[in-house]
């Protein structure tokens, strides 16, 4: 009587243990939930999914999260160690903190490896530690490992209208000397400054401070954001280009901006390669289709233009029960064929074949030039967990600085006093 | 001397007699109250423990005390964002309570009509069920410069127009004009609720006796709304300590800081400064102070209206 009561207990104990235990074996699983950013960015892949569904059998479940939300998913998650997500969707910039943390898996071991089509800046800024620029130093002795693989490939570029002016601005100081010309107070804005506070203002800007010869950081995370240099890129935006820029630049989002080269109010400006549908291609929204060129970002006093990544990588939580699953799908996102459907369903790829394919490149006429960004190499943002403190420390005083409240030696000077005391505290 | 032996305590036969000794009825509004503790303690108290332990804690030391409370509240940038919090209180509470109140009075006493009645209840139910997030942009397209809505009506298009978000107290205004818009209806309906309680004998007396509009409220209307209007006030304190989502969409924080609010500070400090502990130990102190603030203002509600 006792046996068979402690059986009727522990068996389905038993039961239950071993459902919840067990792992499904590599690459069998029937579903795989992917988080996402809500917008654009995402678009290429949610038109994937059906696709996927039909070749492998395998169903995407897309969770969409807006860019802030997103990230405070993902970092609670791997705080919990949570299995929700097989595969995530990153911005560039946060790689470093979850490389840090530990939180994803190696892509190497489970058959990924780099494609000599795909630029091999793609590869490097999946790759953590950083394989070139400065390493923080708690993470220089860990092998380097690829955590995540590029499936939008953005690298901010530069637009201008080309109808007003056929010869695109070779330098900074044409970028002025035509806002000067183009500027109409109130009306045509000769440049289109994105200055709202924090992430849009420094992603505008952090072309400008390289390009001009400036930067953040030297090799060694000593703060230069106060050097000359430095200083001269930040009094380039908020005093030479606010004076030819649009009536409100601090409070001027990516979708404003937009707004204002579609409505012709705008002469030129940065962009990064997911506005330029709505802005300056698609005829229903905008009145100037056909009249934008487009090049990569001038070059500066430095003597080179440095573009900006904004790659969004897929990468594979550790937690994750479908490890191998997962990373077959990234597989299947990087063959050619696949990203060829991508890239017709305004997804942005990143093979150089793909960008320089001749028959998207009509319905898609910055393909070119992204290829060509990607090539430059463009820059990544400082490889460091702490980089989005650092990002709001800049963004905060570039807009108090577009704002008034706030001259450009008083943010160059404010700003890397700030950022020094958050990486002396960090160990840097 | 002999000692007698120590029983053992048993803690299950104990509440198992106590559970018995509960009349049927009495054992019946546990078990009906239970699914609803169950809830609140999942939903609200698990949390809390999990950020008082991630407080008290660090990533790479484990118990650290009460360090990250001392490095929050020695943080300056708090009392800023405090400053910015209480002003933008300072802006919205007034306007939406008193707003709330004489709209309430107003329909209540010139509206007879159940339709229109009903007609003003959806229309304030509106703002209110309207994702924060949907709102913030609505907002943004009434804001902004050279093509937003406000600024065209007010025919201020050119270089001198107001610039609602990035002129430091335009911003402050905007952003609290939108909590204003969306909670006012609020407060009308709550008032709204309280005066349909105002027995009408009593305000037919007061009136046959001549006592003025305002006399009728001030010792017959408003001793009835006197609970409503200190648990509204609750209410939207609460929730300007958690304003976040429009402002983040209007203004992001901006001008500088103007806006950056307690919410949007602590948003920082967590996953900006990738700080949790702090953020931790800040949520526990806004919570203690909610909850000392709470049990304040709890005096001043009467258990009944005898």
């Amino acid at each position: 009587m006792r046996l068979h009561r402690s059986l009727a207990v522990l068996v389905p104990i038993a039961i239950l243990a071993s459902a919840c235990s067990s792992t499904p074996s590599a690459g069998t699983a029937t579903k795989l939930t992917i988080a996402a950013v809500q917008g654009g960015e995402d678009a290429g892949l949610k038109a994937l999914a059906p696709m996927y569904k039909q070749q492998q059998g395998v169903t995407l479940e897309i969770v969409e999260a807006p860019y802030d939300a997103l990230y405070s998913k993902l970092v609670t998650a791997f705080q919990a160690k949570d299995a929700t997500y097989d595969l995530i969707m990153m911005d560039d910039p946060w790689m470093p903190k979850f490389g840090t943390d530990g939180s994803l898996s190696d892509l190497g071991p489970l058959g990924i490896t780099a494609d000599p089509d795909i630029a091999q800046v793609v590869w490097d800024v999946g790759t953590w530690p950083p394989p070139r620029g400065p390493v923080p130093p708690k993470e220089k002795a860990k092998p380097k490992q690829l955590l995540g693989v590029t499936i939008v490939g953005n690298v901010e570029m530069f637009m201008y209208r080309s109808d007003l002016t056929p010869t695109a601005p070779a330098s900074y100081e044409d970028v002025l000397t035509n806002a000067k010309a183009q500027n109409k107070a109130g009306s045509v804005a000769g440049y289109i400054i994105r200055g709202k506070a924090t992430n849009p203002v420094v992603a505008d800007f952090l072309p400008i401070l390289w390009s001009q010869g400036g930067d953040v950081f030297d090799e060694n995370w000593n703060v230069v954001l106060d050097n000359d240099a430095s200083k001269a890129a930040i009094k380039f935006l908020v005093e030479d280009l606010k004076a030819v820029a649009q009536t409100d630049p601090g409070s001027t989002d990516a979708s404003d901006r937009d707004k204002i080269m579609a409505n012709g109010q705008g002469y030129q400006s940065s962009v990064w390669p997911g506005e330029i549908g709505t802005a300056v291609l698609d005829p229903t929204v905008t009145k100037v289709a056909g009249k934008v060129g487009f090049i990569p970002i001038p070059k500066g006093k430095s003597g080179k233009g440095v573009g900006m990544m904004g790659n969004w990588l897929l990468g594979i939580p550790k937690a994750s029960k479908n490890q191998q699953a997962a990373a077959d799908f990234i597989k299947w996102m990087l063959q050619a064929d696949t990203q060829k459907t991508y890239a017709q369903n305004n997804g942005i790829p990143s093979r150089t074949s793909i960008l320089k394919d001749a028959e998207l490149g009509k319905t898609n006429v910055y393909f070119p030039v992204l290829a060509e960004a990607l090539q430059a190499p463009p820059n990544w943002r400082p490889r460091t967990d702490q980089w989005n403190a650092v990002e709001k420390i800049i963004g905060t005083h570039l807009n108090k600085a577009l704002t008034g409240g706030e001259t450009a030696d008083q943010a160059a000077t404010g700003a890397a006093a700030e950022i020094r005391t958050l990486m002396k505290a960090a160990g840097y | 001397m002999s000692v007698a032996p120590a029983r053992p305590i048993r803690i299950g036969g104990r509440v198992r007699a106590a559970w018995k000794a509960q009349s049927r009825q009495e054992r019946l509004v546990y078990q009906l109250l239970l699914p609803v503790f169950g809830t609140v303690f999942a939903l609200a108290t698990i949390p809390f423990v999990l950020a008082v332990i991630r407080a008290v804690t660090s990533d790479s030391r484990g118990f650290v005390g009460l360090e990250n409370f001392a490095q929050a509240l020695g943080n300056p940038l708090l009392y800023e964002s405090i400053k910015q919090t209480a002003i933008y209180a300072a802006i919205a509470l007034p306007i939406e309570i008193l707003g709330g109140l004489g709209i309430a009075l107003l329909v209540h006493r010139t509206v007879r009509s159940n339709v229109v009645r009903a007609a003003i209840y959806i229309a304030a139910m509106i703002p209110i069920v309207i994702p924060q997030i949907a709102v913030g942009v609505v907002f943004r397209l009434v804001y902004l410069p050279d093509y937003g809505i406000l600024n065209v009506l007010l025919g201020q298009t050119g270089p001198s127009q107001p610039l609602w978000l990035s002129s430091p107290p335009l911003a402050m205004i905007a952003t609290a004009s939108v909590d204003v818009w969306q909670w006012t209806p609020f407060v009308y309906l709550v008032m709204f609720a309280g005066l349909q309680t105002v027995p009408s004998e009593s305000v037919e007396a007061a009136q046959v006796d001549g006592a003025t509009s305002w006399t009728q409220f001030r010792h017959i209307e408003l001793p009835y709304l006197r609970p409503l209007l200190l648990l509204v006030l609750f209410f939207r304190i609460a929730d300007v300590i958690r304003v976040f989502d429009h402002v983040y969409i209007l203004t992001g924080g901006g001008p500088g800081t103007t806006t950056e609010f307690l919410s949007l500070y602590i948003y920082r400090i967590g996953f900006q400064f990738s700080d949790l502990p702090q953020a931790s130990a800040l949520a526990v102190i806004v919570m203690v102070a909610m909850t000392v603030f709470y049990t304040v203002v709890s005096r001043f509600l009467p258990a009944d209206r005898g």
